[in-house]
């Protein structure tokens, strides 16, 4: 990734208002939650079925999955859904993000409330029709609430099990990405056919 | 057994930083038969700790200075009152044994004849220090030739045409070509250009007792779990240890370089892992601690004599910050890449190294193929402009197996406010005054950015990509080669250190890394970097001998 890139990151936001996910990212520093939170982690990950919820209640759980499963949609590949995103969610605003959940609830219970007002015949977001969830997505998606909710999908589909999300390496398989400690050459199909470096004629090469 | 020394006995040098330029100096002082302590702020971490986890090293500051306890303020105007940034700290370097040695990529490019002396070629640039350094290439070839012997580079020596003049070939052959480097150099080749393998500080062949890479694909913000890249921690520090004469003391943060009534350094105050304060007592002193660390502590370090901070005569301590500007495309093929194995570079191109002025603004720079980052880092970032969600999104990360990125890399102008300095009221968990970080690009280097941008563009189109997106260049926020702030040159009312990096103002402190740097280079700082630190260390080795420290 380039600076600019990671620029971009900062630009579409999370919390550039300084509310700050990104700060208290690097709450991090803080090791003692840490293991604390790699020690569920291991139990997340070695476990076929999914522990219960720290940080968000069932309702609310069920809101934030949903947009989740629209930014990555289930299908013939795993979605955000089967890498259980939303526990790697959970698990971390309990934890290494615990500085931001304040500011997560909030913007949490004012899309559900713009929800309510757009749509007051349905219950509520994970209760509407995904044609629904993704238009009415459509017009919130430059909010910081909903560029946080995808980065924290992202993370939660492509970093490691042992946080609780990427369920079983669904992410990984999605991405064709396979977890291992080394390879050997050819890496890909391009580099398998390549014949050689030639030199330049105008080079000396040693 | 390495040997350890009591803060109160005086040893012949104390180094502060253990990263790529610190490494160097204990290894050689050391060998040269001085006794050495070197003082790093963070951990000893070893091959066997570092892990492939994108989470712990890219989003918690597992191997990093951490904004929690490390804190910094940014603005990129001098009027503002900086502000911790959103994202985190602005400028970002590993904080354990090694310094950022242990989490770089490992381009290893050396600087070409005209870096040294382009203020001569092309004359001034208004608004800017644009200026000579004080030695040239040819005194510093004999040091890069010992960086890639003796730290260990992989390459290809002249496979470019416009290649400096070295004195030997490269000690190992270049790395395993990856299909992202086949198809630059495909496209490249189409279009006139000269791509060749990049030389990489990875071991593509068992070296000097390290194996040879594993193709793990986890280089850049991961320290090396085989012991394949030559961060100093694998190189210099052990080597410097079994001379018996040089202790690498973790967990050692120093605070403050006081002088004594003669206007002499006669150690460096620290904290210790329980945060005591120490002494350690020392003939001469090195600050290698990056070019944002360094001028740091000089700046916290005025006293009586220097109100302005230590060795600050020239009011040049900090200013010149340089950070190298970059731009990049993203490309998709037909067929798998995998660019998540192996190393992040394996081909380059320095047709645009040198400035034109007939572009019409002041630049040059490289560009390689690359990989872009591991999977979560890529799925954020890789969108540029695209549709960021949905259907969009999920095509684009089934494509992560047939995608690469392009990226150029390129000169950053010195302007004195772009800055690190002392924030006026942040402090860190330990007390001491924050950095504050003020810069903004000059605008040649956006346009250089953009430049290499289009050039890159095209290149992927030549190899045939099915698809090539990007961002425009944008003003970097942070950065992470940190050059400039600590010049060297001739005149002490216009630099901090001498060409033998011996500060004007007090005669026995030096000051070697990022921060001597009078130019930005195009983009790969860490090979000069090493090569100044090999060079400054053997005159600094020579002055001792003559008492002349």
């Amino acid at each position: 990734m380039t600076e600019n890139e990671r620029n971009d990151m900062s630009r579409r936001s999370f919390l550039t208002q300084g509310t700050g996910l990104f700060t208290s990212l690097w709450v991090a520093g803080q090791w003692p939650g840490i293991a604390a939170a790699a020690h569920h982690a291991d139990e997340a990950a070695n476990s076929p079925v999914p522990l219960g919820f720290t940080y968000f209640n069932a309702a609310d759980a069920a809101d934030v999955e949903a947009i989740c499963a629209q930014i990555v949609p289930s299908g013939a590949t795993p979605g955000a859904r089967e890498a259980h995103a939303i526990y790697f969610m959970d698990r971390t605003l309990a934890t290494y993000f615990s500085a931001s959940a304040p500011a997560f609830s909030t913007g949490l219970t004012e899309f559900q409330a713009s929800f309510r007002t757009a749509q007051p015949q349905v219950a509520r977001f994970a209760a509407a029709d995904p044609d629904m969830q993704n238009a009415y997505l459509k017009t919130v998606d430059h909010t910081p609430f909903f560029e946080t909710t995808r980065m924290l999908t992202i993370l939660g589909m492509f970093t490691s099990p042992k946080y609780s999300g990427n369920y079983q390496g669904a992410g990984w398989k999605l991405m064709g990405f396979v977890d291992q400690h080394g390879f050997s050459p050819p890496f890909g199909h391009y580099d398998a056919e390549y014949q050689g470096f030639v030199p330049y004629e105008t080079g000396k090469a040693t | 057994m390495t040997r350890t020394f009591k803060p109160s006995e005086t040893v012949d040098f104390v180094v502060v930083g253990s990263g790529a330029a610190g490494g160097v100096m204990a290894r050689e002082l050391s060998q040269a038969g001085f006794s050495v302590v070197v003082l790093e702020q963070g951990p000893r971490l070893g091959a066997a700790d570092f892990e492939h986890d994108e989470f712990k090293y890219q989003f918690l500051s597992g191997i990093t200075n951490s904004p929690v306890t490390s804190p910094q303020t940014f603005r990129d105007d001098p009027a503002q009152t900086a502000k911790p940034p959103p994202m985190g700290n602005s400028l970002v370097y590993a904080r354990i044994v090694g310094g950022s040695s242990t989490h770089f990529t490992a381009n290893y490019w050396r600087f070409h004849e005209s870096d040294f002396k382009e203020r001569s070629m092309l004359g001034a640039i208004p608004g800017t220090g644009f200026a000579d350094w004080p030695i040239s290439y040819e005194e510093l070839e004999p040091y890069y030739t010992k960086v890639e012997w003796e730290v260990g580079v992989s390459g290809l020596g002249y496979a470019s045409p416009f290649d400096p003049p070295r004195s030997k070939p490269y000690p190992m052959p270049p790395l395993p070509v990856k299909s992202s480097g086949v198809l630059m150099e495909r496209g490249a080749r189409k279009l006139g250009l000269h791509p060749f393998p990049a030389p990489m500080a990875i071991n593509s062949q068992p070296n000097r007792g390290r194996p040879g890479c594993a193709h793990c694909g986890f280089c850049i913000g991961f320290g090396c779990e085989v012991m394949a890249k030559s961060s100093t921690l694998y190189t210099m520090i052990p080597e410097a240890e079994r001379t018996g004469r040089c202790e690498i003391r973790p967990h050692s943060y120093v605070f403050n370089v006081p002088l004594d009534a003669r206007g002499r350094t006669t150690g460096v105050l620290y904290f210790d892992a329980d945060k005591r304060e120490q002494f350690q007592k020392a003939r001469a002193v090195v600050l290698s601690a990056n070019g944002a660390e360094s001028s740091k502590l000089l700046l916290n370090s005025a006293n009586g004599r220097f109100a302005h901070g230590l060795a600050n005569s020239s009011g040049l301590v900090g200013k010149y910050l340089m950070f190298n500007q970059g731009s990049g495309v993203h490309a998709q093929f037909a067929h798998e890449l995998n660019e998540y194995k192996s190393v992040q570079v394996t081909r380059i191109l320095h047709d645009f190294y040198e400035a034109d002025p007939k572009r019409g603004f002041y630049g040059g720079g490289g560009i390689d193929a690359r990989m872009g980052g591991q999977p979560a880092l890529w799925a954020l970032a890789s969108g540029a402009d695209l549709p960021h969600w949905g259907p969009e999104l999920k095509a684009r990360l089934e494509a992560f197996p047939r995608s690469m990125m392009s990226t150029g890399h390129c000169t950053s102008l010195a302007v004195e406010t772009n800055s690190v300095s002392i924030d006026p009221t942040l402090k860190d968990a330990w007390g001491i005054p924050a950095m504050r970080v003020t810069y903004k690009d000059h605008p040649d280097d956006l346009a250089m950015a953009q430049f290499l941008q289009d050039r890159a563009h095209e290149i992927m189109e030549a190899a045939g990509a099915e698809k090539v997106w990007r961002s425009p260049p944008r003003l970097a926020r942070g950065g992470v080669h940190l050059l400039g702030t600590c010049r060297m040159g001739d005149d002490p009312a216009e630099s901090v250190v001498d060409k033998y990096h011996r500060t004007h103002d007090v005669p026995n402190l030096f000051i070697c890394d990022g921060s001597s740097f009078v130019t930005s280079g195009r983009g790969q700082p860490t090979m000069t970097i090493q090569a100044l630190a090999f060079r400054a260390a053997d005159h600094i080795a020579q002055f001792a001998r003559r008492g002349e420290i």
